[in-house]
């Protein structure tokens, strides 16, 4: 434990797990890149998951 | 002339890239319209084959929407 | 939210710390800290068991407190992961050593106790901080009676009282005593634009949820009475004022513009004190109050600040730059979304994209190392076998139940021939869902799924990568769609859409009855870009796609780079925008892997995402050259320009100019350049006159001007004229300095905008007061027009390159929420005014979000073809080619057999359009997917009367 793990050398780490994070992580792995999502809560997902509808056309938020 | 008395089955052939697509944001803006349409997605009007639209009436279809 | 939680590319740490992070860019050291779930994840099955026989109460913040849960839960049903967890501060056993009720409950024994909290350090090359943002303190809402009386509450918990899955099923109660409320406040400005509460800024996203929150609350109940407080309606974004207006129009939702003074409670109501422009004063009885509450800081900023080694505004967001809108004070650490400053769902995933576009060209040399590509278990042969197949009908919360009955379509669809298997889901499209899945093809021996929920145009690749990971092939699967096509457009006739609904099942599963395996094919890349357009957007786009190792061409139609931007002096921030634009011009111009063209358009393109084939012309003179370029994706950065309406006295008078004509005078070293009187007119032209939309930087741009000429002449008399002050996010501070330094802005309604005549050199404005209660009129120095934005003719290339553009004239992108920066043709994207007008930091963003999304099929190297192509049954074919003349892509070409010609198609270019099959006079093309066998099931099918 505590043993870095330099297998992934060039690897993203993105801080919190709300849209914007999940997001940022999809893209880079589709740029190939592989990524530590880091997230304070149980589950990702942020504010957005809180909402069923967005504005303007009202469409869910999943 | 209320609902009951004129209720016609219409079968509708819709492009995906254009009235499908329409229709789908019909559903987004929440646009009412009858219920008296069932469509058959096509990726594009081309496909429509005449036969298509001869066995639809021949199934009891009282009109046929093609959008593309 | 799905996708993240299945990519073997990422690793999910949750309820995990960042403790420190030491190192620099392409070589940091990240210490985590991981605390215990005190249940194994991989045992889990998210049965709830254990929910159930925990004797403890909680609160349950994710529905904002408005319900009841147990310390050993999960937040919500489609949580990723989907593991349950216990909240130590509240659980009996890590508190008090005992109950323990939970673990013998649990039938696959996935409590562990014995957890402990693991450390661990991760190597990574660059950090992405996307923390969001916190919560408006409770004491910033006291003001307004919130936590005097239960019936004033915050939008998020009336956000969650709306969903479905909230805490009251969806229905609206008041929380005093469970009635429906009959007339709702929304109070705006809650916690923003309040020095009150130390938030000066806008929160720049409560006017729009507001009026979501206002518009669902009126379908809920179309008889309850809805009013909105505002002080400024700032529904700037793309299209979001024709919601605004929706809402009013359609929705009778109503608007005024009043700050609420106080919120009395008032025997079992809430009275509203507030004045509005005119002086009269209101005392008046509501059910309920919900405060639209601003963004906060997120919680922990400081620390995060402290430990990542970055630093913060004032408001304790994170600081960053106009042209950076991206970077933190550290190199290698960036920002995105909300911790940026608070904004929306598409700002934040767009900003998400363009920070992976930046920490992909940082560490440019480590690409695709220790990357996993994912495997799919070997495809089942199922030619030969029976089709059995499986209905599964989807609630989408109450987006379908609340009009379909759910449970008669699937008990329908179990009745029919060959449905092995029908159950109904809340969210098929969540990732429990995807498992039910799976076990149920496998349990079922399933060879076909037909999923009736929303529209296969959005939701068909979620599907079918579920079916890949259950050894289905991907094409074993047709979508119905009871949403949007059906729940949706027969809100108010429950019975017919259960009808529809039963005959659109029937369809689709006549069809899958017919439905094969098909293949799919790859194609290789050419790795290069085309951007379109050279000013700031293009410039910076072109510079992100250099920068991550692909071969760029710039083009551009006029014979400098530089856009609109080149036209601007400075920022609202002070940036010197001149300087800014040559800097990063230079840079481009010296990329080894940019070519500039300039005077140069795009005049032809075929070819597909990743082969596209262009014909680019230059005229330089008299000289006109034509260059082929292949290139794997297109950037349209085709930019905007002021709007000069033929309105207000501009290009009459000479008194009367626009906002950039002042910027560039105020410049100037002129002596009368910054006149003793000026009226600035907002929205001249916009909003309902010529251009029917809000250019979102106009209010900064004549903030910017004003505070201007009051710092070159303290006692010039400035008067703005607007409809609503959009000057949101922090330059609410300049519009308030604006304000201290005697700046008057006065408010003017549609249907009242203020006049402008002429009389010999003296310009007359004439405009309604509403707190003088009359009309006035003065002869200004100076009428200053703020006349919005339109775009560079995109006619052309719309045709070009087959992209739509909306009602007006701006690209329209393939989701307004999710892709907003991708085009609905694969390989094309839009970034900057194309897409819509908008301030600097944010088409930077737009540019790198572009850009990272342009890279990724060149980084992939390959592109899949659709596998839904036609074929052609050589044996058949008499070779007349008639289909080869039909076909509108080139997809279609003669090959020998022998003695003869037979048709033969190009995959990779056929569109799938199916001409070519519904003329062939001998049938012998047959289109994948939509073959001649499966649309006649379907006509078939639409024929039964039950």
């Amino acid at each position: 434990m505590g043993k870095t793990d330099d297998k992934k050398s060039g690897a993203v780490m993105v801080v919190g797990g709300g849209v914007a994070g999940v997001q940022a992580a999809l893209d880079l792995t589709e740029l190939g890149y592989y990524v530590y999502l880091v997230e304070k809560g149980a589950a990702v997902g942020g504010a957005m998951a809180q909402l069923d509808k967005t504005f303007p056309t009202n469409d869910c938020s999943l | 002339m209320s609902q009951e008395e004129f209720n016609p089955k219409i079968l509708g052939f819709l492009c995906n890239w254009c009235c499908y697509a329409a229709a789908d944001a019909a559903g987004v803006s929440r646009y009412q319209y009858p219920p008296n349409l069932r469509t058959i997605r096509v990726m594009c009007t081309g496909r429509i084959d005449p036969a298509f639209i001869l066995r639809g009436f021949a199934e009891g279809a009282a009109g046929i929407f093609t959008g593309g | 939210m799905v996708e993240a939680g299945r990519s073997p590319n990422i690793e999910i740490l949750t309820n995990a710390e960042l403790l420190s992070l030491d190192g620099k860019v392409g070589a940091f050291k990240a210490k985590i800290k991981i605390n215990p779930r005190y249940i194994d994840a991989d045992k889990c099955t998210a049965c709830g068991l254990c929910t159930q026989y925990c004797p403890r109460h909680l609160v349950d913040k994710y529905n904002e407190g408005l319900s009841i849960t147990r310390p050993i839960h999960i937040d919500f049903p489609q949580a990723v992961p989907a593991t349950y967890y216990i909240d130590p501060s509240a659980c009996l056993h890590l508190k008090h050593d005992t109950c323990k009720i939970c673990v013998p409950v649990c039938r696959s024994h996935a409590i562990d106790f014995s957890q402990k909290p693991v450390d661990r350090e991760l190597s990574v090359g660059s950090v992405i901080m996307s923390p969001g943002f916190g919560q408006i303190p409770d004491e910033a809402l006291e003001k307004y009676s919130y936590g005097k009386h239960p019936d004033v509450v915050t939008s998020l918990e009336f956000e969650r009282m709306l969903n479905p899955s909230g805490p009251f099923q969806g229905h609206v109660r008041c929380l005093s005593d469970k009635r429906h409320p009959k007339k709702i406040a929304f109070i705006q400005c809650v916690g923003s634009r309040d020095l009150g509460c130390d938030n000066g800024y806008c929160s720049s996203v409560c006017c729009m949820y507001a009026i979501k929150e206002a518009m669902v609350a009126k379908e809920h109940d179309p008889e309850c009475e809805i009013t909105v407080f505002y002080m400024d309606l700032r529904t700037q974004g793309k299209d979001f004022d024709a919601a605004r207006t929706r809402a009013e129009d359609q929705f009778g939702i109503k608007f005024v513009r009043a700050k609420v003074a106080d919120v009395m409670p008032w025997d079992k109501q809430l009275k509203l004190t507030y004045s509005t422009m005119e002086e009269t004063h209101h005392f008046d009885p509501f059910d309920m109050v919900v405060l639209s509450i601003g963004l906060d800081s997120p919680t922990g900023a400081k620390e995060l600040a402290k430990i990542g080694k970055f630093e913060l505004n004032k408001y304790d967001f994170c600081k960053t730059e106009t042209f950076t809108p991206l970077g933190t004070t550290r190199d290698g650490v960036l920002v995105a979304g909300a911790f940026q400053g608070p904004k929306d769902i598409p700002e934040s995933v767009t900003q998400a994209s363009a920070a992976a576009g930046i920490a992909a060209a940082m560490n440019k040399k480590h690409r695709g190392k220790g990357y996993v590509i994912k495997s799919y278990p070997d495809e089942q042969e199922i030619s030969l076998d029976e089709p059995r197949i499986g209905v599964f009908v989807c609630h989408c919360g109450i987006n379908i139940s609340g009009t379909v009955d759910v449970a008669k379509v699937a008990e329908y669809a179990g009745g029919m021939d060959k449905v092995a298997y029908h159950s109904e889901s809340l969210y098929s499209c969540s990732q429990d869902a995807q498992e039910v899945l799976k076990e149920k093809i496998k349990e079922h021996k399933l060879n076909r799924v037909v999923i009736a929920a929303c529209s296969p145009r959005t939701h068909e690749p979620l599907f079918q990568e579920t079916l890949k990971d259950a050894g289905l092939n991907r094409c074993l699967f047709e979508m119905v769609n009871i949403r949007d096509q059906c729940s949706w457009v027969h809100a108010n006739e429950p019975e017919a859409a259960t009808d529809k609904s039963k005959d659109l099942v029937r369809m689709g599963v006549a069809k899958a009855r017919h439905i094969t395996s098909l293949n799919e094919q790859t194609v290789p890349v050419t790795p290069s870009a085309i951007v379109l357009g050279g000013g700031i957007a293009g410039l910076t786009a072109a510079e992100n796609m250099a920068n991550q190792g692909f071969q760029c061409y710039l083009i551009e139609k006029s014979n400098t780079l530089g856009g609109h931007v080149a036209l601007m002096r400075n920022t609202l921030q002070g940036d010197n925008t001149m300087a800014m634009m040559k800097d990063l011009e230079s840079r481009v111009k010296k990329n080894k892997k940019i070519s500039v063209m300039t005077s140069s358009e795009l005049t032809d393109v075929s070819g597909f995402v990743g082969n596209f084939s262009s014909v680019i012309t230059t005229v330089k003179g008299k000289k006109t050259t034509e260059q082929a370029i292949d290139h794997g994706v297109i950037i349209v950065a085709t930019g905007g320009r002021e709007y000069r309406p033929d309105l207000y006295m501009l290009g009459k008078s000479k008194k009367v100019i626009t906002q950039l004509e002042l910027e560039e005078r105020l410049a100037g070293t002129a002596k009368n350049r910054a006149p003793g009187s000026i009226v600035m007119i907002q929205c001249a032209g916009s909003r309902g006159e010529d251009l029917q939309y809000c250019s979102k930087i106009c209010c900064n741009n004549a903030v910017k001007n004003a505070l201007k000429v009051k710092a070159i002449n303290p006692e010039s008399q400035l008067i703005v004229l607007y409809r609503d002050m959009r000057t949101y996010g922090y330059a609410e501070d300049a519009y308030r300095e604006a304000r201290e330094k005697g700046v008057i802005f006065i408010p003017y309604e549609v249907e009242n905008r203020p006049k402008v005549t002429q009389k010999g050199t003296t310009v007359t404005v004439n405009y309604y007061d509403p707190i003088l209660q009359e009309k006035v009129s003065i002869n200004p120095d100076l009428i200053t027009l703020s006349t919005g934005f339109v775009p560079e003719d995109p006619e052309n290339l719309s045709k070009l390159l087959k992209i739509p553009v909306n009602a007006n004239n701006f690209f329209l992108e393939a989701h307004v929420k999710l892709r907003p920066v991708e085009m609905p043709v694969a390989g094309v994207y839009v970034c900057g005014m194309a897409h819509s007008p908008k301030p600097i930091d944010e088409i930077v963003a737009q540019a790198q979000a572009a850009a990272a999304k342009a890279a990724i099929p060149l980084v992939k190297g390959h592109v899949n073809v659709e596998p839904t192509v036609s074929s052609v049954d050589k044996d058949t074919c008499i070779g007349c080619q008639i289909c080869v003349n039909l076909c509108p892509y080139k997809a279609i070409q003669m090959v020998k057999e022998g003695k003869v010609k037979k048709a033969e198609t190009i995959a990779a270019s056929c569109k799938g359009c199916g001409i070519c099959a519904s003329r062939c006079p001998t049938f012998a093309i047959s289109m994948g997917g939509f073959t001649m066998e499966q649309i006649n099931a379907q006509i078939k099918a639409f024929g039964v009367i039950d």
